[in-house]
């Protein structure tokens, strides 16, 4: 199924706190094949969306950052910041109710996998 | 595992910054994914520049320094509130001619019921005449909307904010965050 972008614009904060909150650091590629391993490919995070969101939440003290040298480059870790894990939390809480509210708006039957 | 010589970093890294990507730390993320990615290509046998031409150009849709364009987006918008051209200008609209409709409903409530609609010329008279300004203004946009582009271009987002107070994001901002692909 090809999800058009309108119905998952304003997302990828959420899907990017989460992932930190399940996997402690993670840097930038690690993040976006992650994504694309949870949701079999279906969903595709673009560098363009990634970085400025995490340079975003940064700016925001939500997540820290932590430099490795890989060889002559630099690689940035991203973790949550304690602010950030508690905003993980408050953010998959909102879209879960928003879920069960859509469910049941629209008469959805939960599929049996 | 293949791993990229220190010429071929350095080709990628002033590319990066060639093509108009400043923010160091921003830079530095764009590297590594970059380099992960052509290690894990190049890996299987294929060829180095047409690998990294392959790869970068996944990055944007026009140019890689739209990248940086969000992200200064991003960080300037943080607790500042963000207004299109029009509803700047209804801003400015409204602050214009704001004080002189207050005045004359002041005059309406004070002046009790009996005066009814009959509002005196020195009391209407100056909103007329200071409204016809941001009037005229809104006007010349309505018919060429393209006119103040070299100060505010169509489309662009204008952040209202401390320090500086007007900071105005000309570029469209194409906020697609999201790529999905049909599995």
């Amino acid at each position: 199924m090809n999800y058009s972008t309108e119905l998952i614009k304003g997302t990828l904060k959420t899907i990017i706190l989460k992932l930190l909150a399940d996997n402690k650091k993670m840097y930038g590629y690690e993040i976006t094949q992650k994504v694309k391993e949870l949701t079999r490919d279906r969903i595709q995070i673009t560098e363009g969306a990634l970085y400025p969101t995490l340079h975003a939440l940064e700016a925001d003290k939500l997540v820290t950052t932590e430099t490795e040298y890989i060889g002559k480059r630099i690689r940035k870790y991203y973790s949550l910041s304690p602010t950030g894990k508690a905003q993980a939390r408050e953010k998959v809480k909102e879209f879960a109710s928003f879920m069960d509210t859509m469910i049941a708006l629209l008469d959805i039957k939960p599929k049996m996998t | 595992m293949y791993s990229l010589s220190e010429q071929q970093f350095d080709f990628i890294l002033s590319d990066i910054n060639a093509r108009g990507v400043r923010l160091e730390s921003l830079q530095y993320d764009l590297l590594d994914h970059i380099c992960v990615i052509i290690e894990q290509k190049v890996e299987k046998e294929e060829d180095f520049d047409q690998c990294y031409e392959a790869t970068i150009s996944a990055f944007y849709r026009q140019e890689l320094r739209e990248i940086e364009e969000e992200t200064i987006f991003l960080l300037a918008r943080r607790n500042r509130l963000t207004l299109s051209r029009n509803q700047f200008f209804l801003l400015l609209f409204t602050i214009f001619i704001g004080p002189f409709v207050s005045y004359d409903l002041a005059w309406l409530v004070t002046s009790g019921p009996t005066a009814g609609w009959n509002i005196p010329l020195h009391i209407w008279a100056p909103t007329v005449v200071y409204s016809l300004f941001p009037l005229l203004i809104l006007l010349v946009l309505l018919l060429t909307p393209e006119r103040l582009d070299p100060l505010i271009p169509v489309k662009s987002t204008v952040l209202l904010g401390i320090r500086p107070f007007i900071k105005i994001i000309p570029k469209p901002i194409d906020r697609v965050e999201i790529e999905t692909t049909a599995r």
